[in-house]
């Protein structure tokens, strides 16, 4: 199973891949495609793609319905990623599948079939160490994984799929959460792997260029199917990014023209720690106005969470003051903040945003249980609460058979449109909307965008924290990109240039 | 003095007995709220096997129907997705019925020739005790088995792409958990009592499971208290063995036990502790493990 | 579950099950239970059928078991109520039993103080002290959960322990002791609950509690706060409910109208009256636990529990003429609730999913 590869060989071949999925959506359609050993392939595409699905079969998570797949020349069937995991195929999961409160070593040693019945340690330090020393890795083995950094984190995953025998590594997302000093010492550890004949497949969206420059080559994936392979000594970014999109015109929304009114929002020195009890923001100041979209940028994890609960009022400030409408509400609770005409659009939809188990009626009154117009001696006004759902659900689009319809029938869209209605009625100065589009189709994500804007036509003003950079550039009006902590810098929408935010954002422009 | 200690390190056997196999499942991610009623399901079965056929086969039944009854929970939360401590409470309501409608026709003690052996007045299930703790704790800290336990309570996720079986991880684990407490459950009855009565576990089984949190989820540390609450427990009972003339009435001592347990669980709860509290409990005990 | 794919049987995750779903679920299980049951009886040598007609035309009859079968019956209604109102938010209030020995330190402390009031004053004092106290100790379990993060499973359990160890030391040796060493302490006779239609007045009361308890949750603003925080303590958190406050409100109300079950229980049994010794106590302080079943069974709805409480309590009556005319062993109702606990555990599993045959 591990015999030795020759540079060049292909170590894993598919054919006729296809993954339809119940309700008829087909999620890979007839994809070929080979890896060899030592080469860096990169698999690009956009969400929807297909790529989740397809590393998911390569890793033995799912079946594919036709087609196969050869490890080896021979042909083989993953009935579970123990299955893949034996036949050398590795994953490098986006979202660590590690144990935190364990080491880096016992992370690693997990389940190896030579392990032992009594844990060795001392012969499994010496072989990781010797596997750091062939790659230039460095890490301290006995740190417990919750201590670690993304990139340190996402080491120990290299190194347990190296240590377990695999010849080809799955890379899902690899530089998304890195900082640039992170993506660096990857990009080199990918060049180290493939001098030794490794196969490295990474899996990409996003931060294209830099995978792009290391690659040999890459295929492109568009709903399903390949739609092209190219050397990448042959490609432009541009192209790619083409290819990646089909030729459809992105639609621009128009800006409304609004003018800025009086401050709704003043922040200054902000700091506020993370559940982890680390700083996570640090010293932020920026006012919102009236009919203002203030954009945050920025990959997440850099504090853009903590700054939304500060300001919802659901986690404590550790210094500095927020000022609303001339208020100081610092330390205000999160229903006086509510009361005050705060929305809080939450990242997460279902089980925060609305309540699966409860109607959409009921979802709403979420929202509407302190205000008085509801509320009759202690009881609640359901006669009017009925009417006002129906109100808001017919203007916000959600479809559904009624408003007894139980929130967990929704899909996303809809459950977003759902919180829509909820917090946006209610909202008159401020709103917060955190990750708004997250996971969302194309057409409810338009939908958002043009609520939001419609908010700021109202003389709202608007935080929008979000990590896909065109649609803060698209509708914002002042930009801020965040980076640990940190605001950069904030520019006026104008005078802000994809290329500069993008790259302050990922921590370029930091001092270090 | 010292049969009063005997006694103490009897009621410590039941209590680490019961509780080390809680820790276990715990550390596999799975709670069992019900280890009172598979304590209470080993002491009935016990004393009805010690009845008829002696001592050994009681301890030996006594575990079966734990471990059975440990297989019923596990069946219920880990492939059945029920919420654990749903599936605990119904498993403990149900040994209190069934338990009184089997056993307590049998009230009374055992017959005179089922007795256990005993070394300096101290039964030797107090020594397999301490085997059994030593056991669990080196499985747990220096095995590869135990490992794989402790990476399933923490995330099985991360565990399953190692290629470690959750679902028979946990299995294993809570059957384990209940075969331990249905043998506290069959040494309390035949051997610490020696006679039956009605819903003869008295509220030990919660203190064993509050143990297990007291723990931080350590065997040795489980030990300590074990023999604390052990102690605790027998004063409590009989405390004019070691001090005559306790001006405190009887019932007021029995309370110590289960006061002693709150005071614990407060000082434990308070923001010193707590950091420590939630860094050793595994992360994922009580969630149910549903495949993407 | 590749053992199911043998069996041509495919399991569909349920995201949420419907009203008239949960109640197929519910009754489904109580009628599984008596199948079990019915396992039972048969092996006691005992019919089934016969076994079940017996029960319940000794139950109901007015002259014979109706009186008991509605005084027990309704005294689990308070039970289930008291469960129901803190597991609406999610909170497992298993400390009926020590709110309920609390309920009767309370209750009969005003009776023995001031045996000469006129039974229309010292009755709603009994009362009142009687929630009052029970109100007080399940704010001390909702204090522990709400403000020290204690598991209340735990928590109360504890509690209940020390409550009953309190009632022991009441009872034996001590103020409430009977007048010779093994008899109960009769109450005074302006205690007595006033009798209407076979039953005491509390009986009413706890319909009536029932009904307000329903409007309460479903109805009102409290209600509604109550049911957010326990389908989703983060959403809760996000719209201003103070978690810890609520808490606490529901373990309190929990706690009360656990309380007020000590005043019916021995206030409100013609054939008792009295203040028993512990055994008998801890008897009933055990009865307390199937409010936790019944409440799930009914699905927290207070209005369905009335009669799921009378149906049990004909079940518990039933059970005592079994042994007497019949022969079996005691305990039968006792398990029969077993059954229905773990019954009903077990189809848990069909909220979730949905079993179908495979194309």
């Amino acid at each position: 199973m591990h015999r030795e590869v020759g540079r060049g060989e292909a170590i894993l071949e598919v054919r006729g891949l296809t993954k339809i999925y119940p309700g008829g959506v087909v999620a890979l359609d007839n994809v070929d495609l080979e890896f060899k050993s030592g080469e860096i392939h990169a698999i690009l595409g956009e969400n929807g793609a297909g790529k989740t699905t397809l590393m998911n079969i390569l890793f033995g998570v799912l079946q594919p319905d036709r087609g196969e797949i050869y490890v080896h020349g021979r042909k083989v069937r993953f009935r579970s990623p123990l299955d893949a995991i034996n036949m050398g195929i590795g994953m490098v999961h986006q979202q660590r599948k590690l144990i935190p409160a364990h080491t880096v070593l016992e992370n690693i040693i997990l389940g190896h079939p030579e392990a032992g019945k009594i844990l060795d340690f001392k012969k499994v330090r010496r072989d990781i160490e010797e596997l750091c020393r062939k790659y230039g890795f460095k890490i301290d083995l006995d740190a417990r994984v919750w201590q670690l950094s993304a990139g340190e984190q996402q080491l120990v995953e290299i190194l347990r799929a190296l240590y377990r025998g695999a010849k080809i590594l799955i890379l899902d997302e690899p530089t998304s959460v890195l900082t640039p000093l992170e993506t660096e010492a990857f990009l080199t550890s990918l060049k180290s792997m493939s001098r030794q004949e490794i196969a490295l497949v990474p899996f990409v969206t996003h931060k294209l260029p830099e995978v792009f420059a290391i690659s040999d080559r890459v295929t492109i994936l568009r709903r399903g199917k390949v739609v092209k392979r190219i050397e990448t000594k042959d490609a432009t970014m541009k192209a790619l990014a083409e290819h990646m999109v089909g030729k459809e015109v992105l639609f621009v929304l128009s800006k409304p023209k609004v003018s800025i009114g009086g401050e709704i929002l003043k922040v200054e020195n902000l700091s506020a720690m993370n559940d982890k009890g680390l700083l996570a923001l640090k010293n932020v100041s920026f006012t919102i106005r009236e009919g203002e979209i203030f954009g945050i940028a920025g990959v997440s994890g850099n504090g853009q969470q903590e700054l939304a609960e500060v300001l919802a009022g659901l986690r404590r400030v550790e210094t500095g003051r927020i000022i609303f409408m001339g208020r100081d509400i610092t330390n205000a609770s999160v229903l006086e903040r509510l009361k005050m005409g705060i929305g809080y659009i939450p990242s997460e939809r279902l089980g925060v945003g609305v309540i699966g188990g409860f109607s959409l009626a009921e979802n709403i009154l979420m929202s509407l249980y302190f205000d008085k117009e509801f509320v009759n001696r202690g009881l609640l006004n359901y006669k009017k609460i009925r009417e006002y759902a129906e109100k808001v659900i017919s203007e916000f689009e959600v479809v559904a058979p009624s408003i007894n319809t139980k929130a967990a029938y929704l899909s996303g869209g809809n459950l977003q449109r759902l919180v829509l209605s909820r917090v946006i009625p209610k909202t008159s100065k401020l709103l917060i909307a955190n990750l708004p589009t997250t996971g969302l189709d194309i057409a409810a994500t338009e939908y958002v965008r043009k609520r939001l804007l419609e908010c700021k036509e109202k003389g709202m003003g608007v935080l929008l924290i979000s990590d896909d950079l065109d649609e803060v550039l698209q509708i914002s009006d002042k930009i801020a990109p965040i980076y640990e902590g940190r605001f950069v810098s904030i520019l006026q929408a104008e005078e802000a240039q994809k290329e500069v935010v993008g790259a302050m954002m990922t921590g370029a422009y930091s001092e270090r | 003095m010292w049969p009063f200690i005997a006694r103490s390190l009897e009621v410590a056997t039941i209590l680490l007995i019961a509780a080390v196999g809680e820790l276990l499942n715990q550390r596999s991610g799975v709670i069992n709220v019900g280890i009172e009623g598979l304590m209470l399901l080993g002491a009935a079965a016990g004393f009805i096997a010690a009845l008829f056929w002696g001592l050994i086969p009681a301890f030996l039944i006594g575990m079966i129907i734990g471990g059975l009854f440990g297989l019923v929970h596990a069946i219920l939360s880990t492939s059945l997705k029920v919420n654990q401590v749903v599936s605990g409470m119904g498993i403990w309501l149900f040994a209190m019925g069934f338990v009184t409608y089997w056993a307590d026709r049998y009230s009374g003690p055992l017959p005179r020739g089922v007795v256990s052996p005993r070394i300096y007045e101290l039964s030797p299930m107090f020594f397999i005790a301490l085997i059994i703790v030593v056991v669990i704790w080196f499985i747990l800290s220096k095995t590869h088995l135990g490992l794989k336990v402790k990476s399933v309570g923490e995330n099985p996720f991360a565990a399953e792409v190692s290629g470690v079986k959750v679902i028979r991880t946990r299995y294993l684990c809570t059957i384990i958990g209940g075969m331990l407490a249905g043998l506290a459950g069959a040494f309390l009855s035949t051997t610490y009592l020696g006679a039956w009565s009605h819903l003869p576990t008295k509220g030990l089984g919660w203190i064993a499971f509050a143990l297990v949190m007291f723990s931080l989820w350590r065997p040795l540390i489980l030990l300590g208290g074990a023999l604390t609450f052990g102690f605790i427990w027998q004063f409590a009972i009989s405390p004019e063995t070691i001090y005559a003339g306790i001006p405190a009435p009887l019932p007021l001592l029995r309370m110590l036990p289960f006061v002693a347990t709150i005071v614990v669980l407060t000082i434990i709860s308070r923001e010193k502790f707590r950091r420590k509290w939630a860094l050793s409990r595994p992360e994922a005990l009580g969630e149910p493990y549903i495949k993407e | 579950m590749t053992s199911l794919e043998t069996l041509k049987l495919k399991l569909e995750r349920v995201p949420v099950v419907s009203g008239g779903q949960a109640v197929r679920i519910s009754l489904l299980s109580l009628v599984f239970s008596f199948i079990i049951f019915s396992i039972f009886l048969s092996i006691e040598g005992a019919n089934p059928i016969d076994a079940y007609s017996n029960i319940f035309s000794f139950a109901l009859d007015p002259n014979l078991g109706l009186p008991t079968t509605l005084h027990r019956g309704l005294f689990l209604l308070f039970s289930t109520l008291a469960f129901v109102v803190a597991y609406s938010a999610r909170l497992w209030n298993v400390g009926m039993e020590g709110q309920f020995y609390l309920g009767t330190i309370g209750a009969f402390a005003v009776a023995y103080s001031l045996p000469e009031l006129h039974p229309a004053i010292l009755i709603p004092l009994m009362l009142l002290a009687g929630a009052i106290f029970g109100a007080g100790y399940g704010a001390l379990a909702g204090f522990l959960r709400g403000k020290l993060n204690v598991n209340e499973v735990v928590g109360c359990l504890m509690l209940n322990n020390i409550a009953f160890w309190l009632v022991y030391l009441l009872t034996v040796g001590g103020p409430w002791a009977g007048i010779a060493e093994s008899t109960s302490r009769p109450l005074p006779p302006n205690a007595h609950a006033p009798i209407i239609s076979y039953t005491p007045f509390t009986s009413y009361l706890a319909i009536g509690i029932a009904i307000v308890l329903y409007v309460f949750l479903s109805k009102s603003v409290i209600g509604y706060k109550i049911r957010v925080l326990g389908n989703s303590p983060t959403a809760a958190q996000h719209i201003g409910i103070n978690a810890p406050r609520t808490y606490i409100l529901v373990m309190t109300i929990g706690g009360a109208i656990a309380g007020l079950s000590g005043y019916h229980m021995w206030a409100g049994d013609p054939a008792f009256l009295m203040i028993p010794r512990p055994e008998a106590y801890k008897a009933i302080g055990d009865l307390t636990y199937w409010g936790l079943i019944i409440g799930l069974v009914c699905l927290l709805n207070p209005v369905a529990a009335i009669p799921t409480s009378v149906f049990i309590g004909s079940i518990m009556m039933g059970s005592t003429v079994l042994v007497r005319r019949l022969r079996l062993p005691f305990g039968l109702d006792v398990l029969f609730l077993g059954l229905v606990s773990i019954t009903f555990a077990a189809f848990q599993f069909f909220y979730m999913y949905k079993v179908r045959r495979m194309k």
